[in-house]
């Protein structure tokens, strides 16, 4: 009996042997789920929700977070990976692969008698190691002016492996150029100012880059206009509805007359903000019938400000996200105005085109054509909700992929390169390190190995052939090579245009060779007994 | 129990590299009874020996010796294992004892993968979705009663509603659904179309899954098939000899009811000609309204149960099942203000007193008040107004003036004393409930609406021909009748609810089509027509790719087969027979489709005369059947990508479904007792 089950009866234990054995089989059968997801020929996961939603996905984050792991060491793994996903963005899938396939190799040394201590601490060296090969694989990243070529081949490396091809190639352009769009030298890219806005409409073909902030309402007057060219643009949070005063207030008249008054002079202060904005739009348009004016308010419009300001032509917006006066402000210029008080033209913002879009009940306005944007759009379209979500998904680790490779200043060849060559220079470095941490290195080189062969099991090639390929290749050529998932054979990913980012690889190895010593040193798994509150333990 | 068995003996296996006997060892062990094992494992303790338990099983040496090992262990570790699986089931995290993915997942949750579990699941699921639709299809489908959760009775063959009212929850149906939904969305037309071809295509990738290609070849090749069928699309469209563009629409009426003969005869065989009319007038008063985008929302249905379907009309203009709650019941050269405020003596937001000292004070605040709400009605009365319409309460004294001068549309109750002034002034008085009928009437009248009340401009006084009562069976109508309207309305008649709601769906898939019209005029020959010659030129396509792709590029030019089949089946023809014909008509006739017609159509006066009904092949541009381009190509569109999507799953993972009120279970509803 264990000693925890005398101290209480009801905990529940496992130790030793079994306890190692409980943690391996959990990552590698979280790895054996994972797997067919990697690389651009993975297979697409089914996901039904307890409500019946569907969804389809290979993004290894979406999946673990989706899949209701209820397995104590598979939930630390899928936290690991959640945690990878939130600094770098990528990367989760072979962080999962890659504990499952360390434990594994860690298994075949333990289980001959080396002492798990010894195996992290082999673990621990490689990691030294593969860091110094990861460094001196770098590729620069000319900023100035920014090599648009290698970020483009950037993010599709990211989205082939997410989405179908041509899916992704679409995406490529519009990530990139929202990217750069934003992208000033020596500041760090605010991923927030792109708001990615989603149509259920047509087909996946039809999303785009808008240039400007595309919102989910529209004018709530049926006279105000629905297309303005040529536009300028208040943004305010100012209140043009009556509220109601917070002290308890009312009236007393005794005549028609004072009732009249006191109706109008109710009205009066919104009124008297109403008027202002019409001052200002008189102003700065005078009598010209090309210039138009727009009014975007986060706060509500109530219907006699609406009607006062769809006569004077003015398209009026209530009830704005708060998150999009920043970025109104960022596309079109212009200031967000918290009072009417002093509003000149400089507080406003200009956009070439103001329209209105409606599918069935929804409206969307689109803001476009601004002079130097800050702050764009992602419209992405399609027929479904599933896919929807799944470009959504996509959309965002791409964007992320591309900050990384702006903010890392290099990049590193991908396609399994990077494995490959660590590999090998484990191997050599293994011969240096005495005792028998030396099994612990050779363990995690194999165990390396994992993110290539699943590439290339999942093109449907045989991963022993591809891997031997690869690394007579490589030790014949010295330059990084990786798997070409057409053929199966080695290939230069350099030529191929195909990247990693830098962080996700280096995130990758700190955070699944700690997360796997953790588990090979646990030698006994406790867990307090629950009594139940309902009687009879049930 | 037995899975923690094999579990330690899996461990002891590859601990010892003997995976030969690995699954021997397994099959051995599912002879097991829990029970039996349980008292082995016992008398092994307690005797320290192995041997019963080889001569259990198998007097095999090797098995015998991997056993030893697998008892030694189990002797070592039987602490941890748990005699009473079921006790601590419910708890949350627990430590696991049972290897496999299975184990790591919430109580609940399924987890399917592979061809076996997965792939082939779904396409028989779409498969029996597609056997549901595929009776309703064409002008000779059949109806479907369909009873949904709320327990309302459907009877329809309009596919969209079918799936909607019956809850697909199978994930893979569900994707074929969605499709379908989009294309009723996208178009509003050919939804049937979507579901059948894509299970279609579904089911011809199993055959070639058991071909042995790969999910992703057939993906593959069916999206080139796609894109070739797209290609090829346009160049079937058929020469009519008039070239439809999106402003002449309202030249070539004969022609475009004809076209949306097509979508009605599909619902509502027999009465096409008659409701394609109808329809046909009804959108071109709407799309005369100079706008490009033409609105479906503008044409209205409004349903009177009674009569027969011939006796369906179309008024331009609105159409209100209302009462009249006057004696007058007509007005004509109306001119209308339309309000969406109430009309009524104006108040504060907030909350106001009368403070009054005497009786006088009462007295002038009452007569001042009169005098100013009769001011107020002066005024608009002097602008020429002599109806008001009006989204909110009206003051009784209002009423009263407003009686005076205005005839008067309001939602609110008439008071009595109402009433009578208005009798006594001769004056119409009409109520609306709903905000979007009053915000419709002023698009009707087109005026402008008000937030106050104040005297309208010009330009924001509405305009209308003709205000009338009328009466269909003991329904009594309210009629905006304006020549230049941009709403239209059709009155459809019918004896039951059920026929009433078909017919709606019928003339909306009318409407939609013509709204596509608008978009894109192109047109295709109907009746399986441009399928076959799609299905023939993708075959020579197909011929020339040299990859695998070919054979799912003619699997998927076999596809298109299903659609003139399906509509000779569903007419008691041998399907095979009319295919055949059409192939071999198309060497020369590539209009040649399969015709479903009427000698004669059901007019007024022919009623009672038998219809003689001809099914055969014919050439679909003498007959002027026509499909519309735009509705083919998303059908085709939709339909391949959902396609595509159920067969690239290969990994279901389902969570526990959710609680909540579950629907109500009627068993029994159709016993006979």
């Amino acid at each position: 009996m264990s000693a925890i089950t005398t101290l209480n009866p009801k905990a529940e234990s496992a130790r030793q042997a079994q306890a190692l054995a409980i943690n391996i089989s959990a990552a590698r059968g979280l790895a054996e789920i994972l797997k067919t997801n990697l690389g651009p020929k993975g297979t697409m996961k089914m996901l039904v929700s307890g409500a019946g939603d569907i969804k389809i996905t290979k993004d290894g984050n979406t999946l673990l977070h989706e899949m209701q792991v209820q397995h104590p060491t598979a939930s630390l793994i899928a936290r690991a990976a959640t945690a990878q996903d939130d600094i770098t963005g990528d990367g989760t899938t072979s962080i999962v692969l890659l504990i499952g396939e360390l434990l594994k190799q860690a298994d075949l040394y333990i289980s001959e008698g080396l002492h798990p201590r010894i195996v992290a601490e082999g673990f621990e060296l490689a990691k030294k190691e593969s860091l110094n090969v990861l460094d001196k694989l770098k590729i620069p990243l000319k900023l100035n002016p920014i090599d648009r070529e290698l970020l483009l081949q950037m993010a599709r490396t990211s989205l082939r492996t997410k989405l179908s091809r041509e899916n992704a190639d679409l995406l490529t352009d519009i990530i990139v150029d929202a990217v750069l769009t934003l992208h000033e030298d020596g500041k760090p890219v605010d991923l927030n100012m792109i708001e990615i806005m989603d149509m259920m409409h047509r087909t996946e073909a039809d999303s785009r880059l808008v240039r400007g902030i595309v919102m989910d309402h529209g004018g709530r007057h049926p006279s105000m206009p629905k297309a303005l060219k040529n536009a300028y643009i208040l943004t305010c949070n100012v209140s043009l509805e009556y509220e109601k005063p917070e002290v308890n207030a009312g009236f007393f008249y005794k005549n028609v007359e004072e009732r009249e008054s006191l109706v109008t002079s109710e009205r009066k202060f919104i009124e008297d903000r109403v008027q202002k904005i019409i001052d200002l739009k008189k102003k700065v348009c005078g009598d010209d019938k090309t210039k138009h004016f727009v009014v975007i308010n986060q706060k509500g419009i109530d219907p006699f400000s609406l009607d006062a300001l769809a006569k004077e032509g003015i398209l009026g917006l209530r009830r704005a996200k708060r998150r999009n006066m920043e970025r109104l402000t960022l596309a079109c210029g212009g200031e967000a105005m918290n009072s009417l008080d002093n509003l000149t033209k400089d507080c406003l913002g200009y956009a070439e085109d103001v329209y209105e879009h409606v599918l069935g009940e929804e409206k969307f306005t689109f803001v476009e054509g601004c002079k130097n944007p800050k702050s764009v759009t992602i419209l992405l379209k399609g027929s479904t909700k599933y896919i929807i979500n799944q470009l959504k998904d996509a959309l965002r680790d791409g964007l992320r992929a591309v900050v990384n490779a702006i903010e890392d200043v290099c990049v590193i060849p991908g396609a399994g390169s990077f494995e490959i060559a660590a590999h090998q220079a484990l191997t050599q470095y293994k011969e240096k390190v005495k005792g028998r941490a030396r099994l612990g290195v050779q363990a995690f080189a194999d165990a390396l190995l994992i993110i290539p062969k699943a590439v290339a099991q999942n093109a449907g090639h045989d991963q022993q052939e591809t891997i031997v390929k690869l690394q007579h290749e490589y030790a014949n050529s010295k330059i990084p090579v990786g798997v070409d998932i057409t053929s199966g054979e080695a290939m230069d990913p350099k030529s191929m245009g195909i990247y990693d980012n830098y962080r996700v690889k280096k995130q990758l190895i700190h955070s699944s060779t700690s997360i796997a010593t953790n588990l090979i040193l646990v030698d006994e798994i406790l867990r307090a007994g629950l009594s139940s509150l309902r009687p009879g333990g049930q | 129990m037995i899975t923690a068995i094999i579990y330690l003996v899996k461990i002891t296996i590859t601990r010892g590299r003997i995976n030969d006997f690995k699954n021997q060892l397994l099959e051995e062990a599912d002879y097991f009874e829990l029970l039996e094992l349980r008292k082995v494992i016992l008398r092994t303790q307690q005797n320290n020996q192995e041997v019963p338990v080889a001569n259990l099983l198998d007097s095999n040496l090797k098995i015998y010796i991997v056993l030893k090992m697998c008892f030694f262990l189990l002797a070592s570790v039987s602490n941890y294992l748990d005699f009473r699986p079921d006790q601590k089931r419910r708890m949350a995290m627990r430590v696991p004892k049972a290897p496999g993915f299975a184990s790591m997942m919430k109580e609940g949750a399924k987890y399917m993968h592979g061809l076996d579990e997965a792939v082939y699941r779904n396409i028989n699921a779409c498969k029996e979705l597609c056997e549901t639709t595929s009776s309703s299809f064409g002008p000779n489908g059949l109806n479907k009663m369909v009873i949904n959760h709320i327990e309302k009775l459907f009877v329809t063959n309009d596919a969209a509603s079918i799936l909607r009212e019956i809850d697909v929850v199978h994930p893979a149906a569900k994707i074929l659904m969605l499709a379908s939904e989009m294309q009723e969305k996208e178009v509003g037309d050919g939804t049937n179309y979507v579901i059948l071809f894509a299970s279609k295509l579904l089911e011809n990738a199993e055959d070639l899954l058991r071909m042995g290609l790969s999910q992703s070849e057939i993906i593959d090749g069916y999206l080139l098939a796609m894109s070739k069928a797209l290609e090829i699309l346009p160049k079937l469209e058929l020469d009519v000899g008039i070239k439809l563009t999106k402003d002449n629409l309202n030249e070539h009426d004969a022609l475009i009811s004809k076209i949306l003969q097509t979508a009605i005869s599909s619902k509502l065989f027999g009465y096409h000609e008659f409701l394609g009319e109808l329809v046909t007038r009804a959108c071109l008063v709407v799309s005369n309204d100079g706008t490009h985008s033409f609105n479906v929302d503008n044409v209205r249905v409004c349903k009177i149960l009674g009569g027969g379907l011939l006796q369906s009309s179309m008024v331009s203009g609105m159409v209100l099942k209302r009462e009249i709650d006057s004696e007058v019941t007509k007005v004509q050269q109306a001119k209308i203000a339309v309000y969406s405020c109430p009309i009524d003596i104006q108040v504060t937001e907030t909350k106001g007193t009368v403070l009054l000292k005497s009786a006088d004070e009462l007295l002038s605040f009452s007569k001042d008040e009169e005098t100013g709400i009769e001011s107020q009605i002066k005024a608009i009365h002097d602008s020429g107004i002599n109806v008001i319409v009006s989204g909110g309460k009206i003051g009784k004294l209002f009423l009263y003036y407003i009686y005076l001068v205005l005839v008067h549309f309001t939602f609110s109750i008439l008071g009595e004393m109402a009433l009578h002034f208005l009798n006594k002034y001769q004056i119409m008085a009409v109520r609306l409930m709903s905000k979007f009928d009053l915000r419709r009437v002023a698009k009707t009248i087109d005026a402008v609406v008000l937030p106050k009340l104040r005297t309208p401009t010009h330009e924001e006084i509405g305009y209308c021909d003709n205000i009338y009562l009328d009466e269909i069976g003991d329904t009594s109508i309210v009629v905006f009748k304006h020549q230049k309207s941009t709403i239209s309305t059709i009155i459809l008649r019918g004896s039951t609810e059920q026929i009433l709601d078909d017919c709606e769906r019928a003339l909306d898939d009318a409407v939609n089509n013509f709204k596509a019209l608008t978009k894109e005029q192109a047109l295709l020959p109907g009746g399986g027509a441009a399928e076959i010659e799609l299905a023939q030129q993708l075959t020579t396509y197909a011929q020339t790719c040299p990859g695998i792709e070919q054979y799912a590029i003619k699997r998927y030019a076999e596809t298109f087969d299903c659609i003139p089949k399906i509509l000779a089946e569903n007419s008691g023809c041998k399907s095979t027979e009319i295919l055949a014909k059409l192939y071999v008509g198309h060497q020369d006739n590539k209009n040649l489709g399969f015709l479903i017609g009427s000698n004669q159509a059901i007019t007024k006066e022919r009623t009672t005369q038998p219809i003689d009904i001809t099914c055969e092949t014919s050439d679909m541009k003498l007959n002027a059947l026509y499909d519309l381009y735009i509705t083919k190509k998303w059908a085709l569109l939709f339909a391949t990508k959902a396609a595509c999507t159920v067969l690239s799953v290969d990994e279901i993972i389902c969570a526990k479904p959710a609680g909540g009120p579950k629907p109500k279970e009627n068993k029994g509803w159709d016993n006979d007792d």
